[in-house]
């Protein structure tokens, strides 16, 4: 099954949820792991991982939405899932404004559960191919010199070969040589797909002339 | 002196001697006559049948003085003097015998010997000489008293004899003396006149006798000595004393029918009823009032057994003995009773019993009181209370709900995962029956959770009557911390718990304690909000040794020194939305309990409240 790979992370105080859960995961084909408190969670967790949290909300000490911060900020792909045992609605609109995937009252039924849980891997999973592809873009990013990043800027911004040299004092004879060193470097056949990268990574054109 | 009888004044001629010793007579036949009644009446009052004695007696001496007196032959004077003597004898014997019961002192010794004295001065009387007087008369002097009376006096030789009656003279005077004193000492004012008035005459009829006697024998005083005027003045004293005696029974008795009258006012005021049970007789008697309030019947005799049996069947037996024990063992009881009224109404009534006081166990007093609209409204007021303390508990309980479901839903949901994925495991062809069995075991497990919260929440809604029960105060704080557990972490509270071992057990509703301590630590709670840290100390101790002490202390701000008795005043709240009845109803259920609850602060920070309860004695 194409979901083996991925781990369901399971944070709950309640062994007795803990167990039910994990069985019923695993009769949905997912493996999972088991943490009694988020900060055991947190201390062997590692931030690449891609998956699915089940998280309590109420736990003692760090609870739910205290580790769904902690999560995001140490940059985790993981889809999240809210479990509780009363439905509370500002933690669940604070929950859903973090970036929760859902919020599930107990007892959650197995169809309800499962799907969620798909859909939270699913997730994750896109999360995770869009971080490498920025990662391998800034990868690419790190190779132009200095010079070359300033050109790209200019370009980005839509601006002509001419244009640059003018603006750069320099003729347009260099800048077309940047230019290919560039699309050399970025791995690009056409200035299309150079602009499709650059604005992926964030990159935008330099401020307006002062002139 | 011969006489001779012509010298001697006409019978037919009544002189004022007649007519003085007959009026003294019939005088003193009419006041013993009249005692003579009262005894036959009242035979306890012994003294008015001396009276009546005396009363005769001195008639009778009075007619033979008179003889005596008119006597025209020496002869005839010595029989006279001779039969004198028996009513003299009597008149002593009824003086000694009225002194001795009515003033109820005397020597018994001085009154044997008085009357032994006399007695023997009567045998003398007809046995030796003419009389106990007189050896011989030889004749008879002729005396002119006042008013130009004449008399006869004796001339003759004195009978050596005649001092028996001096002796018995003396020991008279000096058994008088010593009872009037002896009355004296003792009585009040009434007693002390009593004493001057019969101790006086008496003492007055002896002195005069002596000295009228001494001067005859001594021959100095030619005369007879007439002593129906001196006995008479005792007759009138007696019978002066004896009539107050008459007045003021007759004024007790108004005033005992006033107090009566009083008695009944107060009673109708205050509802009372009263009875009596005479034991031997087996008789009840109650006023108007008790028979209505019994519903006896008004003719014929009521039994003890009548009067049982209006009482309620449960309290009838214990009644019994106890009326039983009171006339027995004079030991008084009181008690509140339910009446099963042949009418078929239903009351409660207060009763109380007790034997007559001072008097033999034969009678056994009581009131009743009926107690019915007293027993309705008491058992209002504790319904109220008991309403107050559910509406109470479930207003606690519902800011509790949250973690409530919580504490439901944790089990339910391990129940529901596993289940399911049991399902999903038996669709599969390859089973692992283990693995099942295992599951099935985890899944009743949650179940015995869950239920267990119910259980334990189940009482705390239940609209119940009160149940005392003996309690292990441990168990109760562990329940009331597993209730709020969740609530404690979802507030961020640390929550430590210290237990003492060995705790005695202690009598109370578990439900209602268990409110207090619920009462507790949301208040806690409340207090601790948005303080950093928040930590609950929940603690069991013994408390010097008669009472169990459980106390929550807090790590807030404390309280306000002035509120710390106002936080248990109905309606007192800090919080925005409390309802200011928590605490209230916690002491309310405290001191039902026999406990004591208060609020202190710490000197470190934060407040503790405390409760104890009684602890129960060491015999479970």
């Amino acid at each position: 099954m194409s979901s083996a790979r991925e781990i369901v992370y399971v944070v709950d105080d309640d062994p007795s949820v803990r167990k039910g859960l994990t069985r019923l995961l695993r009769s949905g084909g997912f493996a999972s792991e088991t943490f009694e408190s988020a900060q055991q969670f947190l201390d062997q967790h590692d931030a690449r991982a891609v998956g699915c949290a089940i998280l309590d909300l109420a736990m003692p000490g760090v609870d739910g939405l205290r580790l769904q911060t902690a999560l995001r900020e140490a940059g985790s792909v993981l889809a999240i899932v809210f479990l509780t045992g009363h439905g509370d609605v500002p933690s669940s609109v604070q929950a859903m404004k973090q970036g929760a995937l859902d919020f599930l009252q107990k007892p959650v039924g197995d169809d309800q559960l499962l799907a969620v849980t798909r859909a939270a891997i699913e997730r994750s999973r896109k999360l995770d191919v869009e971080r490498r592809e920025l990662a391998d873009i800034e990868q690419r990013l790190a190779t132009l010199t200095p010079r070359e990043r300033e050109v790209l800027g200019h370009l980005v911004a839509g601006r002509l070969n001419k244009q640059v040299a003018a603006d750069l004092g320099t003729v347009e004879h260099t800048v077309k040589m940047h230019r290919a060193r560039i699309m050399e470097k970025m791995r690009v056949r056409s200035f299309a797909a150079l602009v499709r990268l650059a604005q992926r990574a964030g990159i935008a054109g330099p401020p307006p002339s002062p002139r | 002196m011969p006489v001779t009888i012509a010298d001697c004044p006409a019978e037919a001629q009544m002189t004022w001697i007649d007519v003085a010793w007959t009026a003294a007579a019939s005088a003193s036949l009419t006041l013993g006559g009249v005692h003579l009644f009262v005894w036959f009446k009242e035979r306890t009052q012994v003294a008015r049948l001396w009276f009546f004695a005396l009363s005769v007696s001195v008639p009778v001496f009075g007619f033979i003085e008179l003889l005596a007196m008119y006597a025209s032959t020496p002869a005839e004077y010595v029989v006279a003097s001779r039969w004198a003597q028996p009513p003299l004898f009597l008149i002593v014997a009824s003086m000694v015998g009225f002194v001795r019961s009515y003033f109820g002192t005397g020597r018994t010794w001085l009154a044997i010997a008085t009357v032994a004295t006399r007695a023997a001065a009567l045998i003398v009387n007809f046995t030796s000489g003419v009389s106990v007087l007189h050896r011989d008369v030889t004749g008879l002097a002729r005396v002119e008293l006042w008013g130009g009376v004449v008399v006869s006096a004796p001339v003759g030789t004195l009978n050596p004899w005649i001092v028996l009656t001096v002796i018995s003279n003396a020991l008279l005077a000096a058994f008088v003396i010593d009872a009037t004193m002896a009355l004296w000492r003792r009585a009040g004012a009434d007693g002390r006149r009593r004493a001057t008035v019969v101790g006086g005459a008496l003492l007055t009829c002896i002195g005069v006798a002596a000295v009228m006697g001494f001067f005859i024998s001594a021959g100095t005083l030619r005369s007879p000595t007439p002593l129906t005027p001196l006995f008479f003045v005792v007759v009138v004293a007696m019978g002066y004393e004896l009539g107050l005696d008459l007045l003021r029974a007759v004024q007790l008795s108004r005033s005992l029918a006033e107090s009566e009258r009083r008695m009944d006012l107060a009673a109708q005021a205050a509802e009372l009823s009263f009875w009596s049970w005479d034991v031997r007789r087996d008789r009840v008697w109650t006023n108007a009032r008790g028979r209505t309030q019994f519903e006896l019947d008004t003719a014929g005799p009521t039994t003890l057994a009548d009067l049982l049996h209006r009482v309620h069947p449960d309290e009838r037996e214990s009644l019994s003995t106890a009326i039983r024990e009171a006339a027995a063992q004079d030991k008084p009881f009181e008690r509140e009773l339910r009446l099963s009224l042949p009418s078929g109404n239903v009351r409660w009534i207060g009763l109380r019993g007790q034997r007559e006081p001072d008097g033999p166990a034969g009678t056994v007093l009581g009131v009743a009181i009926d107690v019915t609209v007293r027993q309705r409204l008491e058992r209002e007021a504790a319904q109220k209370r008991s309403e107050l303390a559910h509406l109470s508990r479930v207003a606690t309980l519902g800011e509790l709900s949250g973690s409530l479901a919580h504490e439901i839903n944790q089990p339910l949901m391990g129940i529901l995962s596993n289940a399911q994925a049991a399902q999903r495991f038996l669709a599969h062809d390859s089973v692992n029956l283990d693995e099942v069995r295992e599951i099935l075991a985890d899944i009743v497990e949650d179940d015995k959770r869950a239920g267990e919260v119910i259980r334990r929440l189940r009482p705390l809604l239940k609209k119940g009557e009160v149940q005392l029960e003996t309690l292990d105060v441990n168990r109760l704080v562990g329940d009331v911390i597993r209730l709020t557990r969740n609530d404690l972490i979802n507030r961020d509270v640390a929550t430590n718990v210290s237990l003492a071992n060995d705790l005695p057990r202690v009598r109370g509703d578990l439900v209602q304690l268990q409110q207090v301590l619920l009462n507790f630590i949301m208040n806690a709670c409340d207090a601790m909000d948005g303080q950093p840290n928040p930590t609950l100390l929940v603690a069991t101790r013994l408390d010097d040794g008669h009472c169990v002490e459980v106390s929550v202390k807090d790590s807030g701000p404390g309280v306000p020194p002035a509120d710390l008795e106002r936080i248990f005043q109905p309606f007192f709240t800090t919080k925005d939305h409390g309802t200011g009845l928590g605490l209230s109803v916690c002491r309310t259920i405290v001191n039902a309990h026999g406990g004591r609850i208060w609020a202190q602060n710490d000197p470190a920070g934060g407040a503790t409240l405390r409760m104890t309860l009684p602890a129960m004695a060491e015999s479970k």
